[in-house]
């Protein structure tokens, strides 16, 4: 059986759970106090779902100010970006929208685009109410969903989700040409004294 | 009030899907498993280049290192003039490697370190005495700067010599600092802290901004046959990677000896000897990849002296290696600087290499002696009265030339030329039935050239290479380098531990409280001490030596003792 490999990005305000949601989904763990993040963090999974393998590469970016000149690095080339805010914040609600319109400005044209209000336990403190966010994520087409990553809830169906709305076309094909460079095609200095053939085998 | 909730700093705990960890892992423990450091090294008008960061912050560099990565992370000139010039050469970027010595007294590589380096093949080991670094310079006309120009660099510094993994890392690396200061710079150094340790035989994935290289460690237990190299186990990649590097440390050699190419048999000669050597080009990127390239000519066999990819007037070891009083050091050294063609005219073996686009002029492929050399105009060519001791295989320039055909082909000489010392060294071994429990372990028998040579009559490189000449003479000129020095040194190592496991076995099954029964006292004290400095040997090489035998001969110890009266027990004991 073959695997399908997903590049996916965490966007969004710090504080909002963004590794927490990462950790339950790869560890299925919560640690109530995360140091914030530098930079990003990587870590992979794998999960089947309809019998089609799947393996996350999953990029969790810091959501402090002075890292989001760095953003473009981690969703580019990604197949899925989650933008995660907290149910409890409305001023993080609206920093998704300046997510969504620059990833609809730089990224590629088909990635899919999830959103992810975290902390949907907090009900007594909610400031985003679920309609209103469900209706802004069908109004740019994206995938919706509350998640709570100290309750355990909905998190490995955000992932789900995503693995059913990668475009079709793509399934079949060999990994090789959907994913795979072998050779780092980045334009380069004019130093000739990286990379090289490698030894006859 | 929700809006103000503030996440505590606490120090994270990694998931089990980090890696290979102890619990005690600190933060910058891994990433030092790969580097020392990252520094970004600028232009200023006033002291001219200096150091404006290192990261992480806690590392320290003394005085003399900072200078010499200071120096070595810009084009070199001897004067304001030619620094314009060699600006000129270098516009845009431009990236390049060099190696500079540690000061002294820094404390040797932590046990990481070690057991690291224990299991790679020698000739990528870290190096306790050298940094290497890995240079991206870019230079761009900015009229906002007095000087006209946005000049800097971006340096990583590593022990080890990675240099098609950590070449990659900075041409990735830098062109994201250039576009997004110090936060990426940091972003980058925690991707690296994340990665796993440089395990021999492993591929390891390495994210890194947004994407993941991967590459396989090199093993000592790779097994380099003639001819083909057949790794232990096949890449089964964890992740399809987007970046797979086909090699940690290999270069093109092809690139880097191309305009010298008829001259590459005898490149390996003066190599494999250890003779001083210089490589001038007009940027460092050039003299860097032709030294690296022709320190790997002789792989598997480790170049033992120094070399320096990219060499300048300012290095501490100016004097030292350009000095006329003496005969020229056994080095290796890549120059841009105009000023080296006098310095260094006394240099027995000068390789000049011309731009590598540029067509290469007729006659190039001439020997040239090395006095005609005056300055840096002169043809592309190599300056030396050399005369190779092996007839030049024609054959193989003649072929179309590739990268991967020229190292296969040297892959194949240099072992043809092992393959006699390797069977030398293994009959210099004592015998099995000679290791006995109750005697010191037998010693390998000294190297003894005279002998060797001989062998070399009958069964020499001429029974796995077709290369005809005096392949004699080349051993007795490789017997005086320094890399027959390390490679022997390394050999006897190897086979002296083996010994000692062997011999460490063989007290484990022998019998000792049977053979104690009709014993002096001082045998048995001797036999005592035998045993000690088994255990200590097994401490000091926990890696080749069963947890099994050292619980058996703790045991062996203990009963042996016991047996003993007891005021000499407690003798012992003390």
């Amino acid at each position: 059986m073959s695997i399908r490999e997903v590049k996916v990005c965490l966007l969004g305000e710090s504080g909002v759970g963004k590794s927490s949601i990462v950790m339950r989904f790869v560890t299925d763990s919560f640690k109530p106090a995360l140091e914030s993040t530098i930079g990003a963090s990587f870590m992979s999974k794998k999960i089947a779902v309809d019998d089609q393998h799947y393996a996350f590469q999953i990029w969790d970016t810091a959501g402090q100010e002075k890292y989001r000149s760095l953003a473009p690095m981690y969703y580019r080339g990604a197949a899925a970006a989650i933008v995660v805010y907290d149910v409890s914040r409305d001023s993080t609600f609206k920093t998704v929208k300046d997510w969504i319109n620059e990833l609809k400005k730089n990224a590629s044209h088909n990635i899919i685009l999830a959103i992810a209000g975290n902390k949907c336990d907090l009900e007594d403190l909610r400031e985003v109410s679920k309609r209103d966010a469900e209706e802004y994520a069908s109004l740019i087409n994206a995938i919706f969903i509350e998640t709570s990553a100290l309750n355990a809830v909905n998190v490995p169906e955000l992932f789900m989700k995503i693995a059913r709305s990668l475009p079709k076309e793509d399934m079949y094909s060999p990994r090789a040409t959907s994913t795979l460079n072998l050779r780092h095609t980045q334009s380069k200095p004019k130093s000739g004294c990286c990379g090289g053939q490698s030894s006859p085998s | 009030m929700a809006g103000t909730k503030e996440e505590p700093v606490f120090h994270r705990e990694k998931s089990p899907d980090d890696g290979p960890q102890s619990p005690t892992m600190l933060p910058w423990d891994r990433f030092s498993n790969w580097l020392y450091c990252a520094c970004v090294v600028t232009f200023d008008l006033e002291l001219g280049q200096a150091m404006e960061l290192i990261y992480p912050s806690h590392v320290k560099l003394t005085d003399a290192e900072k200078a010499n990565i200071c120096y070595l992370s810009f084009p070199d000139s001897n004067s304001d003039l030619d620094f314009a010039a060699s600006i000129l050469g270098c516009m845009g970027d431009t990236q390049f490697n060099f190696r500079i010595r540690q000061s002294p007294g820094r404390k040797p590589g932590n046990k990481s370190f070690i057991s690291i380096n224990k299991e790679l093949p020698v000739s990528i080991q870290g190096d306790n005495a050298h940094y290497c670094g890995f240079v991206y310079f870019r230079q761009t006309k900015d009229k906002s700067i007095r000087r006209g120009y946005f000049q800097k660099s971006v340096v990583l510094i590593s022990r080890f010599p990675f240099v098609a993994l950590f070449s990659e890392l900075i041409s990735i690396l830098a062109p994201e600092y250039f576009d997004n200061g110090e936060p990426s710079l940091e972003a980058a150094c925690h991707d690296i802290d994340q990665w796993p340790a440089p395990c021999s035989g492993e591929t390891v994935n390495l994210p890194i901004f947004g994407t993941v290289l991967q590459v396989r460690i090199p093993s000592r237990s790779d097994k380099v046959l003639l001819g083909q190299v057949t790794n232990k186990s096949p890449v089964v990649p964890m992740i399809p990677a987007h970046v797979i590097l086909p090699s940690l440390c290999e270069v093109d050699i092809f690139s880097g000896f191309q305009s010298i190419l008829p001259h590459i048999q005898m490149m390996w000669e003066l190599v494999l000897t250890g003779e001083p050597l210089v490589a001038m080009a007009a940027s460092p990127s050039v003299t860097s990849s032709t030294v690296q390239a022709l320190i790997s000519l002789i792989s598997p066999l480790k170049y033992c002296s120094d070399y320096r990819p990219y060499f300048t007037i300012h290095d501490s070891e100016f004097k030292e290696y350009t000095t006329k009083t003496q005969a020229p050091p056994s080095v290796i050294l890549g120059v841009t600087n105009p000023f080296f063609a006098k310095t260094l005219q006394h240099w027995p073996h000068i390789i000049r290499i011309g731009e590598m686009m540029t067509q290469t002029p007729k006659g190039f492929n001439k020997l040239k002696k090395a006095s005609s050399l005056k300055t840096l105009d002169s043809k592309p060519g190599v300056y030396t009265r050399y005369k190779p001791f092996l007839n030049k295989d024609k054959a193989i320039l003649k072929r179309l030339i590739k990268n991967a055909i020229l190292r296969r082909y040297f892959l194949e000489i240099t072992q043809s030329f092992i393959i006699p010392l390797e069977r030398y060294m293994a009959s210099l071994m004592p015998l099995q039935r000679n290791i006995s429990p109750h005697k010191s372990p037998p010693v390998l028998r000294p190297f003894d050239i005279e002998e060797f040579l001989k062998t070399v009559e009958h069964s020499g490189p001429q029974l796995t290479s077709g290369i005809k000449g005096d392949w004699q003479g080349l051993y007795q000129r490789f017997f005086r380098s320094s890399n027959f020095e390390g490679w022997y040194k390394f050999r006897q190592h190897e086979v002296n531990q083996k010994l000692q496991v062997l011999h460490l076995e063989a007290i484990c099954e022998a019998n000792l409280l049977d053979w104690i029964q009709d014993k002096q006292e001082v045998e048995i004290v001797d036999l005592i001490l035998r045993i000690r400095e088994k255990l200590t040997f097994a401490t000091n090489n926990n890696l080749v030596v069963n947890m099994e035998n050292v619980n058996k001969l703790q045991k062996h110890l203990q009963g042996i003792i016991s047996s003993l009266p007891e005021d000499l027990q407690s003798v012992l004991k003390s």
